[in-house]
């Protein structure tokens, strides 16, 4: 089938972003419940990968508002208040892979793999850079302490988490491309 | 697992407000505040945002937990500020340490690295100011969960400007929580049935991300599967042809324009007062310097 | 005369569809008009074009779903091809199979509103219409009520209100009683019945004929492989239809089975030795303490050899007692012992070694990349070795006959497959108990009658548990049926004791069904409950 723009945004993307972010905002919210061991939950935001896959399956857009309103979600559901900068860098850190979506035809591939997870890895560092940085005016610290404070610990749990985890989506979603066939 | 939201009703002046109104008052107040490093003006927002805090009327038990997080940020980023800044930054302020209260110059053995550590009543100030801005958004937007129904995310921001399509996504986002969540439990327990233990994740860090594969893939693809009907069942009920009706009605109440008055009056004037009048950069109070006896 | 055929609501002429992603076309020819006020039941096994059809007449095919479409559709005398959504979706209205996946809106007012609001008219008009419709399904009591805390039955009305909302002409019901328990699906039924007779032209897909007869629908068609194979009055309808495929009224299937040869199933399970395998002792639970108890006092004993039935309607506590049994949830009062331990000391993996628990949505559980990983996960969780892993995993691909998928993904498989592996999965496991939620939900007659017997006759197991809303089931495979209502066991015995007190099943909410009556009726002879093939030869 054809590729679709990648700017599109119709019904499918409507609900695949809404899709993806509630299972953003669950499973943060979820994950963050289990008692997870090793270095607190924070080493272990598995959930992180969603944005990241949802980008990278459905484009940039859906990405994007997986991100931006699933951490804003999660929040809501965990009571952690409401973080306009890191809810943007979340958002961010879907709508970059999503522009990987127009490169990736077999989601078996190697290739789409290391595509996919180089965009995540670019995605988390702006992402997270920007919601770092943003914190140098809000609340006024330096670059290092937000690079030691902010950047650091997030981005490192988050690619970990990414590389990880978005290729192993990708392979059950190919799965299921061929199902629900359009 | 039975999620809840965080939000309930409780007829207070904030939620009787206009939820556009009182975005565009969060926000507004927001941009004001990170004008500022004069304590003055933050004692001014912090204040602020206290008063709409406690008009939110939040109990202890419920935001508990946020404010243990705030709290441990407050300390950890000023503590780590306290120690390695004084190079650029908006913490320029702080080239001049001219008025030093403690110091340590300590020769690691060995190495023979020298550490240098200097506490400076300048310093002591800027640590308050951070923790009042840092404070100020907090408070403001706490909140945000506990008084805003999800079920209006939607048409609010519809009329705030953004796009039907876009504004419905959110509306369906809170539709479909309930159901993830309960399917999330369903596969714990399917998972669990086959011997996997959460509470025993064994291996290094990369072994147990990938032992979160059984539970997140099965809740992601069930859903993306789910999602064909969905999209069917709203391309049959004639979605995004047109511009759609929002059933739910948002109507500004005088109280409203107020409030939009009003925050649009802290934004210029706050603008203004850095742009033309140059006030409320950082600000040494001389009682503090005397306090240290200076 | 022209001019009278152009009106009717809907005419087909020699429609062939094929999805671009296919080979062969999912439609072939297909022929057929509908008249106001007609109830067309369309029948046939799972994939043969039941839905495909629903989407060519709905306008989702060509228009979301891409391929090769011939002939042509009329609808109101308009050629589709020419209508826009809008035109269709007020002409035309869709209620999907499951209730749960269309809904859009978290509250009824917001989904009944739905289209609607799409269509842009006033709010004044909207909120009329929606009370026009509430009214009419009689569910304006739930007019505030959040979806997600609705039962599977209202769940089903909102969503058929949403659609009526849009004042379609004709109606297409996708597999409506589904997801439904025996009382709801009769209700529902009798919903279609009265719309009909209002004047509405309805099309309702089925599988279960024999539920779908009692409303006596006007003209039946049922589907083979994308052709029509039979169209016309009910009658007529269950020569052409093989009985093996779709289930019809019990009486039917005797007199046809006569003909062929009796049906061999010998279950692998025999009722001997009488050992306790899992003992409930005043067994009591509610989800949080200051709630209801959703299971009282229970007192169950699963033995060797038992195949047992766990009958009750929706909300009875039937899954919950069975999440008792694997320790997902411990007792509030009284105990839970499997072979002689307390589920209290033992961890859910320590149960799962004797005890298999089977969800009833595979789609729950899979995730591997292959089908042997996906086997392999149980056995690695309960430290298997290696080789005895591969064994396992070996043994459980031939018991389920899955060979040959052995390094297929999971996820690609048809629904029946999944089912298989989600058993397989428990197999490698070596669990000697079995117990399933809802095993037939949502697969065909002949899918399920051939999963279970193939089930039952597997070898390993020491007993059955499976849960049903589905009565025949529990008279052709269970020697022990347990009733459950409001957390309470309501009866436990052989089928033939439990099942012929009809006051009883009257005051659990389960509807007799034809095969019950017949094997009632036979039992003097029988002396136990049989299914209809087997009593043609008796
Ligand atoms: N979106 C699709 N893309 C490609 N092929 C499809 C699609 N949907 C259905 N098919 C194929 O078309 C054929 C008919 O499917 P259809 O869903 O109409 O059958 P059905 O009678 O509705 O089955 P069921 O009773 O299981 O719902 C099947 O072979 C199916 O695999
Ligand atoms: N996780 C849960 N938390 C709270 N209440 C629950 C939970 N699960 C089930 N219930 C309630 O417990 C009661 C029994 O539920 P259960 O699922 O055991 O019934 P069931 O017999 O399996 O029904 P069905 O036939 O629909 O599956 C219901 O009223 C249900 O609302
Ligand atoms: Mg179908
Ligand atoms: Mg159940």
């Amino acid at each position: 089938m054809e590729r679709k723009k990648w700017y599109a945004f119709g019904t499918r993307e409507v609900v695949y972003s809404a899709l993806g972010a509630a299972l953003y905002g669950v499973l943060s919210f979820a994950t963050n419940m289990l008692a997870l061991p090793a270095a607190g939950n924070l080493a272990l935001r598995p959930a992180v990968c969603i944005p990241m896959f949802f980008g990278v399956a459905f484009g940039p857009w859906v990405g994007f508002i997986t991100g931006f309103l699933g951490n804003i979600i999660g929040d809501a559901l965990s009571g952690w208040g409401f973080w306009f900068w890191w809810d943007l860098g979340n958002g961010l850190m879907g709508l970059i892979p999503g522009f990987a979506a127009s490169m990736i035809t077999n989601y078996r591939a190697t290739r789409s793999f290391v595509v996919a997870d180089l965009f995540s890895i670019l995605g988390v560092i702006v992402g997270m850079g920007l919601a770092s940085l943003s914190e140098i005016w809000v609340s006024g610290i330096d670059l290092n302490t937000a690079t030691v404070g902010y950047f650091l610990p997030a981005a490192l749990t988050d690619i970990v988490n990414g590389i990880i985890l978005v290729p192993i989506l990708m392979v059950a979603y190919a799965a299921i491309v061929g199902r629900t066939g359009r | 697992m039975l999620i809840s939201w965080r939000y309930r009703e409780r007829n207070t002046l904030i939620q009787k407000l206009d939820p556009r109104a009182r975005w565009i008052f969060l926000l507004t107040v927001m941009f004001s505040v990170i004008q500022f490093w004069d304590i003055r003006f933050l004692a001014f927002f912090l204040g602020l945002s206290l008063v709409y805090y406690f008009l939110a009327r939040l109990t202890w038990k419920e935001t508990r937990r946020v404010w243990t997080f705030v709290l441990i940020l407050v300390v950890v980023i000023i503590g780590l500020n306290a120690l390695i800044t004084g190079r650029g930054g908006s913490t320029a302020v702080l080239r001049d340490t001219r008025h030093t209260v403690w110091e340590v110059r300590w020769v690691v053995p060995g190495v023979g690295w020298t550490i240098h550590l200097f506490i400076t009543v300048e310093k002591i100030v800027f640590a308050l100011a951070q923790m009042m801005r840092m404070l100020t958004i907090a408070v403001l937007f706490i909140p945000v969960a506990f008084t805003f129904n999800p079920n209006h995310y939607g048409v609010t921001f519809r009329r705030l400007g953004l796009p039907d399509k876009v504004a419905f996504s959110m509306d369906l986002a809170f539709r479909f929580v309930p159901t993830l969540a309960h399917d999330f439990s369903l596969t714990l327990d399917a998972q669990r049935a086959r011997g996997y233990e959460v509470e025993k994740l064994s291996g290094g860090l990369i072994a147990q991300i990938r032992k979160m594969a059984p539970l997140i893939v099965p809740v992601t693809i069930n859903a993306i599967v789910g999602a064909e009907d969905i999209v069917n069942a709203m391309d049959l009920r004639c979605f995004g042809l047109r511009p759609r009706t929002w059933l739910q009605e948002l109507r500004y109440a005088p109280r409203d324009d107020a409030l939009i008055g009003f925050s649009v009056v802290v934004l210029v004037g706050s603008l203004l007062a850095r742009a033309l009048l140059r006030i409320g950069d950082f600000w040494v109070p001389d009682a503090v310097l005397r306090l240290f006896g200076f | 005369m022209v001019r009278l055929s152009a009106d009717l609501p809907l005419r087909i002429e020699r429609l062939t569809f094929r999805y671009h992603t296919r080979p062969e076309p999912a439609l072939r020819d297909v022929s057929l008009t509908l008249e106001p006020g007609e109830l067309l039941l369309v029948a046939g096994a799972s994939g043969c074009g039941k839905t495909t059809l629903i989407r060519c007449i709905n306008g989702l095919i060509p228009r979301t779903y891409r391929g090769e479409l011939q002939g042509r559709i009329l609808v109101y005398g308009q050629d589709a091809r020419s209508m826009s959504m809008a035109e269709f979706s007020q002409k035309v209205g869709t209620l999907l199979q499951d209730p749960e996946r269309q809904i859009v809106g978290s509250f009824v007012l917001n989904e009944v509103a739905f289209g609607l609001e799409n269509l842009g008219l006033p709010r004044a008009e909207i909120r009329a219409r929606v009370e026009e419709v509430l009214a009419y399904l009689g569910i304006s009591h739930l007019r505030d009520r959040e979806i997600f805390h609705l039962s599977g039955g209202e769940k089903q009305k909102v969503a058929l209100a949403g659609v009526l909302a849009m004042r379609p002409g004709i109606l297409l019901l996708d597999e409506p009683l589904a997801s439904l328990d025996p009382v709801s699906a009769q209700e529902a039924l009798a919903l279609f019945r009265r719309l009909a007779d209002e004047g509405t032209a309805i099309i309702l897909v089925e599988h279960r004929v024999e539920d779908a007869l009692s409303i006596r629908p006007d003209r039946v068609l049922f589907m083979q492989d994308g052709w029509i194979a039979y169209s016309g009055p009910p009658d007529g309808m269950t020569d052409a239809v093989d009985y093996r495929q779709v289930k019809l009224p019990a009486p039917l299937i005797l007199q046809r089975a006569a003909a062929n040869s009796p049906p061999h199933f010998e279950p692998a399970i025999r009722p001997n030795g009488r050992e306790p395998l899992v003992i409930f002792e005043d067994v009591s639970f509610a989800y949080d303490e200051a709630g209801p108890p959703v299971i009282q006092d229970v007192n169950l004993t699963i033995r060797r050899g038992d195949i047992i039935a766990l009958l009750g309607p929706n909300g009875a506590g039937k899954t919950t007692l069975v999440k008792h049994a694997i320790g997902l949830l411990k007792p509030r009062q009284g105990r839970v012992l499997i072979g002689g331990r307390d589920t209290r000391e033992m961890s859910v993996a320590q149960v799962a070694r004797t005890l298999g628990y089977v969800f009833q949505h595979p789609g729950h559980m899979l995730f591997a990349p292959t089908v042997r990983e996906e086997l392999a996960f149980g056995p690695k969780n309960l430290g298997f070795s290696p080789e005895e892993t591969d064994r396992a995993v070996a043994r459980a691909v031939e018991i389920v006959n899955l060979r040959g998928l052995e390094g297929y993904p999971p996820l690609a498989l048809s629904f029946g497959q999944q089912k298989r592996v989600s058993i397989a999965a428990v197999l490698a496991m070596r669990s000697r108990i079995l117990v399933m939620d809802e095993p037939t939900a949502g697969q065909d007659y002949w899918n399920y009658m051939a999963f279970m017997d193939s089930i039952l006759q597997m070898p390993g197991f020491a007993a059955v548990l499976f849960i049903t809303h589905n009565l025949d089931l529990a008279i052709c495979y269970a020697n022990r049926v347990v009733l459950m209502a409001e957390g309470r066991i309501a009866a436990d015995g052989p089928p033939p004791e439990v099942l012929s007190d009809l006051e009883l099943l009257r005051r659990c909410r389960i509807v007799p069904t034809s095969l019950l009556r017949l094997n009632l009726e036979y039992l003097p002879r029988t002396g136990r409950f049989m299914r209809a093939e087997a009593l043609a030869h008796v």
